[in-house]
């Protein structure tokens, strides 16, 4: 899969990260920890803000559900009994959909998860583990792996993938969320599990190749 | 004296009540009940609670009696779905909009065009409903996450399970017709081979419907995703499109406006209207029907289990364990693992949720959920069957 | 904007005595506009515009709606500006009605929409009942001062850039046509009005500013974040290349002498000739890009071959 990342790209935010996948691209920024509202305020654990940005127009519905989603993914990844009583606030612009707004939301989603985890890294929040995200298609029974928005339209039923990975990028330790929906049968379902952990797999090895590059390059920096 | 009586003070444990316990830690709690094999709600692991529904109650079509149709209700279909103590009503009214962007045309040129885009958009061939979810909480306000991603989530399910086909949104318009004598009547294409002619010389615009969907829930008591997709399940299945048409001297209503010293002749908008007597089932797709059950997965704790002196030395693995149909305040707070379920009871998937914040969801776990899904979808499918 | 920032008294002072010696914290002089760099999507109409540490994303959308009732033979042009915490924790997310952030947008509406940049007649598709609603959705990325002028650049590069599909009017009927189908139309950009804020200072005290004749009034132009926040007033001023005055907009603050603010429009003309040539040869630069390919794409043209 060809993805474009990069993290550090904006200089007001603790943490940022630009994640690029086909024709979907998603800025996301992590300021935190932070001094709450007082009514987002929890007594024993980190809050957590997600703002989700649409590419065009206004959030509406679709954006809160996105946000929701990326709630329950990113919720279980922070640690976030290290900062009791602060917050932490995760915005995500979309730049590109890369698909057919009014009907779907998947390639955005796995791509504003990805983005998360990179940003994540980058503002410095304690993780518990990594996470990577990748949608996928049915096709007339065929499996698409990271669909394109033409692939998504013609497709019978479509889904997103998102895991919970630990010990250096190995070990799928659950599943953090699979949002599936259109026409499918329970083999095509855990067809989709097996292939999906296999490309989310690879793809956290790209993600901490972003990381990695990012942090040599600033270890030659300070050297020279 | 003090001092003697010091070496006395006996230590007593703390205890609650059950009530209590279950307000100052859920968790506790829950993991207690667990042990006993049963939950907060005094329902066995794998039980659901009971469904009743009444269809179409509020309509203004009641079932297969036209005659009692109420002219001034706006309500096309409707269900009242209780489960324990939870009651959903939900209400499908209608909108008639017209299509701005007309995709068939006549045009012989155009044709070789639309081949190449036929076939093209799988998702394009359906139609959403417009839910409006409100989850009564004693207070007004501004709509919550929680019902804003419910709506959300019913728009996008219905969307992509196919249940609507936009052909049968279409509308099928009408002309009325006054006759010399001065009586008005309407007649519809479908009905007479002239008036499919003359309405399409009379008018090149499409109009469809758009289907609004209200839900409003009393007592939640836990999640309510699945029972509001099932009351809107039901609601659809009895829902009952009016006939819709155009007067006939309207059709060529011309207008002039005129500003800044320009003018030009504006066609105006027609009058399309509701036939107050006459109505078209909508028509869904049945193999597209599917039912929402929801479960939880947690991980039973042996060290907060009940008769904890059976089982102190040998160190127990924890055991994911399935709960089917969350309810209750403490399931809600303590599982972080979900999965939610639309199936047919053939097993024909429509839509799976897993968040896997809490306890592992494994393969294992996921068939046996979907296999009550399956069962449980038995079950609400023969709800709306005809009474034998 | 950017209430909750607060600096240190030394570091104000420092800025501010500094700007006494004719010297700006990036080493810019007092009428150095930063570089300005454009950047295209994949889409039309879809702008990255970077000044120094500012980063405005713009997106032009469009689609077919109905006219005003007043308006039958006009489009609809809409430029939303919602700020998050994106840019800067500073900001509420799509709270913009702190006062800095209502004034932005009121100018940034009136240098462009009001301004008649866009030919809105142009989008009538059929009087009274169809029309194109054009859309540009401003994002704040990354704040460092200047919003209000990299904003202006943004919508108007984007604008320039952008294409909607092309259509067919038969009576009452209208056909989209798909971009990949028929090759898509521009805009009409009737002028493009560029955005120059000057920031002024005050290196005397209130008396000698109202008062005396010295004049000795600070006057920079683009002022970062940290300059924008210690000054004591601002003028906006909206050129476009026709030397016309689009808009001025200086809402009271430090009292300034006239004469200057005169000199301060010249200034700003120069900017805006170089502004307005840059943006003319980047969207010029990105379309030839594309066009590359474009007599094999359109299937008029092989149409027509036959």
């Amino acid at each position: 899969m060809s993805i474009i990342a990069s993290t550090g790209i904006l200089n007001h935010v603790d943490g940022s990260s630009e994640f690029e996948s086909h024709s979907t691209k998603v800025v996301c920024s992590v300021t935190g920890p932070i001094e709450p509202k007082a009514r987002q305020e929890l007594p024993t654990q980190l809050a957590l803000e997600i703002i989700v940005r649409p590419a065009k127009g206004v959030p509406n519905t679709r954006e809160k559900l996105i946000e929701d989603k990326l709630r329950g993914v990113l919720t279980p990844l922070i640690a976030r009994y290290l900062y009791p009583r602060r917050l932490c606030q995760i915005t995500f612009q979309v730049m590109e959909a890369g698909e057919p707004e009014l009907e779907f939301s998947q390639r955005e989603l796995s791509c504003c998860i990805n983005a998360a985890v990179l940003a994540l890294v980058d503002s410095g929040i304690g993780l518990l583990a990594m996470a990577s995200s990748v949608p996928l298609a049915i096709i007339k029974g065929q499996l698409v792996v990271d669909p394109n928005a033409q692939q998504l339209q013609e497709s019978q039923s479509v889904h997103t993938l998102a895991l919970e990975i630990t010990e250096s990028g190995k070990n799928v330790q659950n599943i953090l969320l699979l949002d599936s929906t259109g026409a499918f049968t329970q083999n095509e379902l855990f067809q989709i599990l097996s292939q999906g952990e296999e490309r989310c797999l690879t793809l956290v090895q790209e993600l901490r190749k972003v990381l990695g590059d990012r942090i040599n390059s600033e270890i030659i920096r300070t050297k020279t | 004296m003090a001092s003697s009586e010091a070496d006395t003070v006996e230590v007593h444990p703390v205890t609650f009540p059950p009530q209590v316990l279950a307000r100052i830690s859920p968790e506790l709690s829950l993991q207690r009940h667990l042990s006993l094999g049963i939950r907060p709600s005094l329902k066995r692991f794998e039980e659901f609670r009971d469904v009743h529904i009444d269809q179409n109650t509020l309509s203004r079509y009641k079932l297969e009696n036209a005659a009692s149709e109420d002219s001034t209700n706006s309500v096309l279909g409707s269900n009242v779905l209780k489960s324990g103590k939870t009651f959903v009503i939900t209400s499908i009214t209608g909108g008639i909009v017209e299509e701005t962007l007309p995709v068939e045309t006549e045009d012989p040129g155009e044709q070789e065009l639309e081949d190449l885009t036929k076939g093209r958009d799988e998702i394009s061939k359906f139609a959403p409903v417009y839910p409006l979810v409100e989850v009564e909480r004693g207070r007004v306000g501004a709509p919550t996450d929680e019902e804003m991603t419910i709506s959300q989530k019913l728009h996008d399910y219905v969307l992509h399970s196919g249940l609507i086909p936009k052909s049968s949104l279409k509308v099928q318009c009408g002309v009325r017709t006054t006759e010399k004598s001065g009586e008005a009547k309407v007649l519809y294409p479908d009905e007479d081979v002239d008036v499919s002619t003359s309405i399409r010389t009379l008018s090149q615009r499409k109009w469809s419907y758009v289907l609004y969907a209200k839900i409003v829930v009393f007592s939640r008591t836990g999640p309510v995703f699945d029972l509001c997709w099932n009351s809107l399940l039901y609601a659809l299945q009895d829902t009952r499109l009016p006939r819709a048409f155009i007067d006939e001297r309207a059709t060529d209503l011309k207008m002039t406006i005129r500003t800044r010293g320009r003018s030009a002749s504006v066609r105006e908008t027609y009058e399309i209207l509701c036939d107050p007597r006459r109505s078209i089932p909508l028509k869904i797709s049945r193999e597209s029907v599917g039912y929402a059950s929801s479960f939880g997965v947690i991980d039973l704790d042996p060290e907060m289990a009940l008769d904890q002196e059976d089982h102190d030395m040998e160190k127990e693995e924890r055991q994911p364990i399935l709960l089917a149909d969350l309810d209750t305040e403490a399931e809600e707070a303590c599982i972080q693992s979900t999965i939610c379920i639309i199936t047919d009871s053939n097993g024909n998937l429509k839509n799976i949720d897993i968040l896997g914040g809490g306890a592992r969801v494994t393969p294992a776990i996921l068939r046996r959920a979907i296999n009550l899904a399956q069962l449980r979808a038995r079950n609400l499918e023969f709800l709306t069957a005809p009474e034998v | 904007m950017a209430k909750d920032i607060e600096f240190s008294t030394s570091e104000n002072k420092f800025i501010l005595d500094a700007l006494r010696q004719n010297l700006r914290l990036d080493g810019r002089s007092f009428d150095q506009f930063r570089d300005v760099d454009i950047k295209f999507g994949k889409e039309y109409g879809d702008v990255t515009v970077t000044m120094g540490k500012t980063k405005i994303h713009c997106r032009i959308s469009c689609q077919i709606a109905q006219p005003y009732e007043d308006r039958p033979f006009e489009g609809l042009f809409l430029i939303s500006t919602e700020t998050s915490p994106m840019a800067g924790p500073q900001f509420e997310n799509g709270n913009s009605t702190g006062e800095d952030e209502v004034l932005c947008v009121r100018i940034i509406e009136k240098a462009v929409r009001r301004s008649g940049a866009l030919d809105v007649e142009g989008l009538c598709i059929v009087a009274g009942s169809k029309c194109w609603a054009i859309r540009a959705d401003v994002h704040f990325l990354d704040c460092d001062g200047g919003l209000l002028d990299a904003s202006c650049i943004a919508v108007m590069t984007a604008l320039l850039h952008f294409k909607k599909p092309d259509i067919t009017v038969l009576g009452d009927r209208v056909t989209v046509h798909p971009t990949d189908e028929r090759e898509p139309v521009p805009l009409g950009i009737l002028h493009i009005p560029i955005c120059v804020t000057f920031s002024f200072f005050n290196p005397q005290d209130t008396e000698e500013n109202i008062k005396g004749d010295s004049n000795a009034e600070i006057a920079i132009i683009d002022a970062n974040l940290k300059e924008e926040l210690l000054r004591d007033g601002t003028l906006t001023v909206t050129l476009n290349k026709n030397r016309e005055v689009v808009q001025v907009s200086k809402a009271g603050g430090l009292p300034m002498d006239a004469l200057s603010l005169m000199e301060n429009c010249y200034k700003a003309y120069t900017i805006t000739e170089k502004l307005t040539d840059q943006i003319l040869a980047c969207v010029k630069e990105d379309d030839s890009k594309r066009n590359q390919y474009a007599g094999l794409l359109s299937s008029e043209n092989a149409r027509d071959a036959t």
